[in-house]
């Protein structure tokens, strides 16, 4: 196991986190247009980056930073890793910011079509994750767990439900983006995707809540699986007030003369924090994985 | 890693998302708008007539906001005490209002919806000045040009958002040669802004006929040049999220004037009452080149 590997994949993830909360600041202060050209800003590199333009061209700057940090990381993997999966992974995050790069040059291009910004704010999540899991496979609690591999407890699988609860969260971060790129904050949010979202975020507290409550029942010695799990709470409480307040601002921003604060930092947060509930249970599942296992015959029992 | 089960649920979901966003994609054609389809080239019999009125405002009217212009230092200098002009109320007066003859019959029993006119050779004009549009509320014809200037010391952006019309969004630095476009499907209205600085907005009228105005500072108004008949006038006025609009019956005598008189009221400006400008539907997803 490499250190340096591990605190380089860790960087890479910080990073990322820092450019989505740059993304976010560009679509909460309705920037995306700023700069109507791409690759280059008004023909050049580096623009005059006054009113919205300092947020859209930043947010650029910001990626550009993080595409170099990947392709340093892959490269790192490369030379220091010995696990050919976790190279490979490496290199699949490479193709997953070139793709995020790509599409937001489409979103440019195309004028800021719909299903294309949603698309680019989905896969930042996704991204982020995958920075994420090759912090957690580089680092020493991966490589050498602190408890032993064990079955699973009776009952449902808590591999299971993390499966489960992943998937209601990207669910529900679709849903999220989809909705924030719908309306410009002068604009009512529709109300389907609104009520849509709602909805999203009860069934996503019923689902993490029930994988929580399971780790802190079956598990809960186990500081491996019980941490990320107290991690992940702590987050959706936040989230959860950060997701009512957020709508409170944007519902009377279409009132105010331009984009502003509260709203603003306020929206920007429920994103990052999103991106925060994904990161900590992504992280809980891979531990998950890593040292619970199913014995062959349990679903044949459970399905019978 | 993942067991077989997982994978697969996760593929099955993940591909559910991306199916359900491109099938609520549809190749929506751009609606026609008010105006009906293509006709008869109107020609002028010399009975036309005018359509004037004033615009009020009753009650208290809305109190405009400062804008905080920091974000970029030239506009600040230019214009250190921007304010929002949403509700430009002078004396009981309203500026800005959009007024257009929406449908009618005329004289001769044919509909104002079965003609078609002809673009003014003369271009609208749309400046950027002192950070913000001028003017305001702008009518064009359909396929008339827009010539759009940049009288500031900062660059701008101008981005049409048409519901019927193709997006347009171009930047123009200071000193720049006029930038023209035009939009070729009846719209009302389209709302400009500029994603430099989000404050400032702008709104034009994109009319099939030449039978609009807007309304000056003293709330008065005419359109000019109307065949005899019986007409819907519409005043549309921004507000809120959607805009207000205002109906009126008016008949138009031969080479006669008609009065229409509109009032604006706080109630109006506070609720954002819904206007015919086409909504975003709530579980639709636009496709792409639609925002």
């Amino acid at each position: 196991m490499s250190k340096g590997v591990h605190r380089f994949a860790l960087l890479v993830a910080g990073a990322t986190f820092f450019l989505i909360i740059a993304g976010a600041n560009v679509t909460s202060r309705d920037a995306g247009l700023a700069v109507p050209d791409w690759p280059l800003a008004f023909g050049q590199f580096f623009p005059k980056m006054v009113g919205n333009v300092f947020w859209e061209h930043g947010h650029r700057l910001v990626a550009t930073s993080v595409g170099i940090l990947t392709i340093a990381l892959a490269v790192y993997l490369q030379i220091r890793e010995r696990r050919g999966w976790v190279k490979r992974l490496g290199w699949i995050a490479l193709g997953g910011v070139i793709a995020q790069g790509l599409l937001g040059g489409l979103t440019v291009k195309l004028n800021l079509p719909l299903v294309v910004s949603a698309a680019h704010a989905t896969l930042a999540q996704l991204f982020f994750l995958t920075t994420v899991s090759l912090a957690v496979f580089t680092s020493r609690k991966w490589i050498e767990p602190p408890i032993e591999v064990r079955q699973e407890a009776p009952g449902v699988p808590l591999r299971t439900l993390c499966v489960f609860a992943l998937t209601v969260i990207l669910v529900q971060l679709v849903l999220g983006a989809t909705l924030r790129h719908s309306a410009t904050w002068d604009q009512t949010l529709p109300a389907g995707l609104l009520l849509g979202h709602i909805a999203g975020a009860i069934i996503v507290t019923l689902v993490l809540g029930a994988t929580i409550a399971t780790v802190l029942t079956r598990y809960r010695a186990e500081n491996y699986l019980t941490r990320p799990a107290l991690i992940a709470a702590g987050l959706l409480l936040v989230q959860l007030v950060l997701g009512i307040t957020a709508y409170i601002a944007r519902a009377a921003s279409p009132s105010d003369p331009q984009p502003l604060n509260p709203m603003i930092w306020v929206t920007v947060a429920h994103v990052a924090c999103g991106a925060l509930v994904f990161a900590a249970t992504i992280v809980l599942t891979l531990r998950a994985f890593r040292i619970l296992k199913v014995e062959r015959g349990a679903y044949a029992l459970a399905a019978a | 890693m993942f067991s077989k089960s997982a994978r697969l649920w996760l593929g099955l979901i993940a591909a559910a998302s991306l199916l359900s966003l491109a099938s609520s994609c549809s190749n929506k054609e751009p609606e026609p708008g008010p105006g009906g389809p293509e006709g008869k080239a109107y020609t002028s019999k010399g009975d036309e007539g005018t359509i004037s009125g004033k615009i009020s405002f009753t009650g208290a009217a809305p109190e405009a906001k400062k804008i905080d212009t920091s974000a970029d230092a030239a506009c600040t200098s230019k214009s250190p005490n921007l304010m929002t002009e949403d509700w430009a109320v002078k004396d009981g007066k309203l500026a800005n209002t959009f007024i257009y003859i929406k449908e009618g019959t005329l004289a001769d029993n044919s509909k104002i919806g079965d003609y078609t006119f002809t673009a003014p050779s003369a271009a609208a004009t749309l400046d950027q000045t002192g950070c913000h549009y001028k003017p305001h509320v702008v009518g064009v014809v359909v396929n008339q040009n827009i010539s759009i200037t940049n009288s500031d010391p900062t660059t701008h952006n101008i981005h049409f958002m048409p519901a019927n019309n193709p997006d347009w969004n171009q930047s123009q630095v200071n000193g720049a040669a006029a930038l023209t476009h035009k939009m070729a499907h009846a719209e009302v209205l389209v709302p400009v802004k500029c994603n430099q600085h989000p404050w400032m907005k702008s709104y034009v009228g994109v009319m099939k006929s030449p039978f609009f105005a807007v309304s000056a500072e003293d709330g008065s108004f005419t359109i000019k040049g109307v065949p005899p008949g019986k007409y819907t006038v519409v005043a549309w006025h921004e507000g809120g999220a959607k805009g207000t609009e205002k109906t009126m019956e008016v008949t138009v005598p031969a080479k006669g004037a008609a009065t229409a008189d509109f009032a604006f009221g706080a109630s109006a400006a506070l609720s954002g009452q819904p206007s015919s400008l086409p909504m975003l539907p709530a579980l639709e997803v636009p496709m792409p080149m639609k925002h």
